[in-house]
């Protein structure tokens, strides 16, 4: 069994050889190739060759086509901060709450617009090199996200409650961006585009603000994804999601990551039915040890044993600063190799 | 026949408050004012009391940062509506100095907390985002704070907060609380950042306040 059909096989309840596990590298690949995170997400070419490098040194299941959270901002005109070591952050948001013409806003080319062609030249290069062997993932912001990284996430927030009908159009617009950019990246070669969307965290906002403006756009969008091709749909959402988790299958989501603030035993009731990854606690693979994670690990795995429908992956991103030998301890625990 | 008894229009501000509706807040605390009802009251009987239920509902674990943005909103409206001229509103507990650290931009985070700190009658000093540590020593023991507090959101910031304690110590500064909290920073103890208390929720991090710092102010 390959890793492709291993993350099927655990996505559809049936039996993987073993537990897929999914590192979160992102910025780390390219620290574990010498490579600056500033460099490593501007060059789709050079993504994508520390991305081989660190699956061929861990061995995980699936490689990313993932920059950062500011990549369809800066398609959109945001002005970014690029430090050399770390990861861009917006500089100035590329929309005004008072501004907002939508009759005028396009969405952006992925073939021409920042860095979205570098993302899919990586997604294309990851897919010629692994093919159908591991599970390659691209990345879209989800709507609420985008629209945060669009205005801000104060002014987003305000809008929704000062304006609910602009807003709305907001994340309508949104959800075109992510999907023509998820399109293009499935077409491009990704097995799927992740969505991640940490702005919709219910430690940000209620659950009934999910249901009410967030559900119908994720369900379009997921829609769309497996219209166009997308292998399973995976969704995203940092923080202490617990309330919005019996959402996810009405919006068609195959993979929930759950991050290290739920409870897995909780997320398991609540989501009897839908394959789960996560949830080890992404700084502790820079904190803690091998042993520690190694523990973690295998308390996971325990718990999914019987039931199934599990990935072991961290919470959320593994930092790139994380200790290379405790994303081992990770993989090696769900290989079951001590 | 509308109820004008300022006990009615007082729980009418404690409630716009907690709605974030700024409008309807304003109007209820002009209305105060204009019914002879003194600055301080309204923001003891009104503000604060408004915070005190999103305080209780931050505990039992029902909270979003949603609620508490409006609500600061409408509280900032209405302290302006209060102190047109920008006057300062007299601090009377101690001074607390509240930084993101070099690297780290965010402050989403940090500025809720400064809200609520305010409200609760400290004074800030608040460092900013991207501060250098140097900055936020410096700053430390030039407003004679009685607590630092550092919010951070990505990982890489972890070693210069593990860093702060023996900086303070070094200035003579043994005797400030240090205090952590942030998507980052609250998943790492207090023993490992070697800070005093790591903060879960804004509200968390005022408890601690208060507990370690009882004999200031009022």
């Amino acid at each position: 069994m390959n890793s492709l059909e291993r993350i099927a096989a655990a996505a559809a309840f049936g039996t993987p050889d073993r537990v897929p596990v999914v590192a979160q590298v992102f910025g780390h690949a390219g620290v574990l190739a010498g490579v600056a995170v500033g460099d490593y997400v501007r060059d789709g070419a050079l993504l994508a060759r520390c991305q081989l490098a660190a699956l061929a040194h861990y061995g995980y299941d699936a490689v990313f086509a993932l920059m950062d959270v500011n990549v369809e901002a800066e398609a959109l005109g945001a002005r970014l901060r690029w430090p050399a070591e770390r990861y861009p952050s917006i500089e100035t948001y590329p929309l005004r709450p008072d501004r907002l013409d939508f009759a005028r806003l396009a969405t952006p080319d992925p073939a021409h617009a920042g860095r979205m062609p570098e993302l899919l030249q990586a997604a294309r290069l990851l897919r010629d090199a692994v093919g159908d062997e591991v599970l390659v993932v691209g990345c879209v912001l989800g709507p609420m996200t985008l629209a945060s990284q669009l205005l801000g996430f104060e002014a987003a927030i305000y809008l929704a409650i000062d304006e609910p009908e602009q807003f709305g159009r907001l994340l309508d617009f949104a959800t075109e961006v992510a999907t023509r950019f998820g399109i293009a990246q499935i077409q491009a070669g990704a097995h799927l585009p992740l969505v991640f969307d940490p702005s919709a965290s219910p430690e940000l906002l209620p659950p009934q603000f999910y249901r009410e403006f967030l559900l119908p756009r994720l369900a379009r969008l997921f829609g769309t994804f497996k219209a166009a091709g997308a292998a399973l749909n995976w969704l995203h959402t940092a923080g202490a999601a617990e309330s919005i988790l019996p959402f996810y299958p009405l919006v068609g989501v195959d993979i929930a990551n759950i991050d290290y603030a739920v409870d897995p035993e909780r997320a398991l009731r609540a989501l009897p039915h839908t394959c789960l990854d996560g949830n080890l606690k992404p700084l502790a693979f820079v904190c803690d040890t091998p042993a520690d994670i190694a523990c973690a690990a295998a308390r996971l795995l325990d718990l999914f044993a019987a039931r199934g429908g599990f990935i072991l992956s961290s919470g959320c991103e593994i930092p790139p600063e994380a200790r290379p030998e405790n994303i081992t301890a990770m993989v090696m625990a769900a290989r079951r190799v001590d | 026949m509308a109820d004008n008894r300022p006990e009615e229009t007082m729980r009418q501000l404690v409630m716009a408050l907690l709605d974030g509706d700024q409008a309807e807040a304003v109007g209820a605390a002009l209305a105060l004012r204009a019914a002879g009802i003194d600055n301080g009251r309204i923001i003891a009987d009104g503000i604060e009391a408004a915070m005190g239920h999103l305080n209780a509902k931050c505990t039992l674990q029902q909270f979003n940062l949603l609620e508490i943005m409006l609500c600061g909103r409408a509280v900032t409206a209405v302290m302006k509506a209060l102190f047109p001229a920008e006057a300062p509103l007299a601090p009377t507990q101690g001074t607390v100095v509240l930084a993101a650290l070099e690297g780290d931009v965010h402050d989403l985070g940090k500025n809720i907390v400064r809200m609520i700190l305010t409200v609760e009658g400290y004074r800030v000093v608040d460092c900013g985002k991207d501060c250098l540590l140097d900055h936020v020593i410096e700053t430390v023991g030039r407003e004679d704070a009685i607590m630092v507090g550092i919010s951070g959101l990505i990982s890489t910031v972890v070693p210069q907060v593990r860093r702060v304690r023996g900086m303070l110590d070094t200035a003579g500064l043994s005797a400030v609380q240090v205090m952590t909290g942030g998507a980052a920073l609250k998943q790492v103890s207090a023993a490992s950042l070697n800070v005093d208390f790591v903060a879960q929720t804004a509200f968390d991090g005022l408890h601690y306040l208060r507990a370690a710092a009882p004999g200031v102010g009022r």
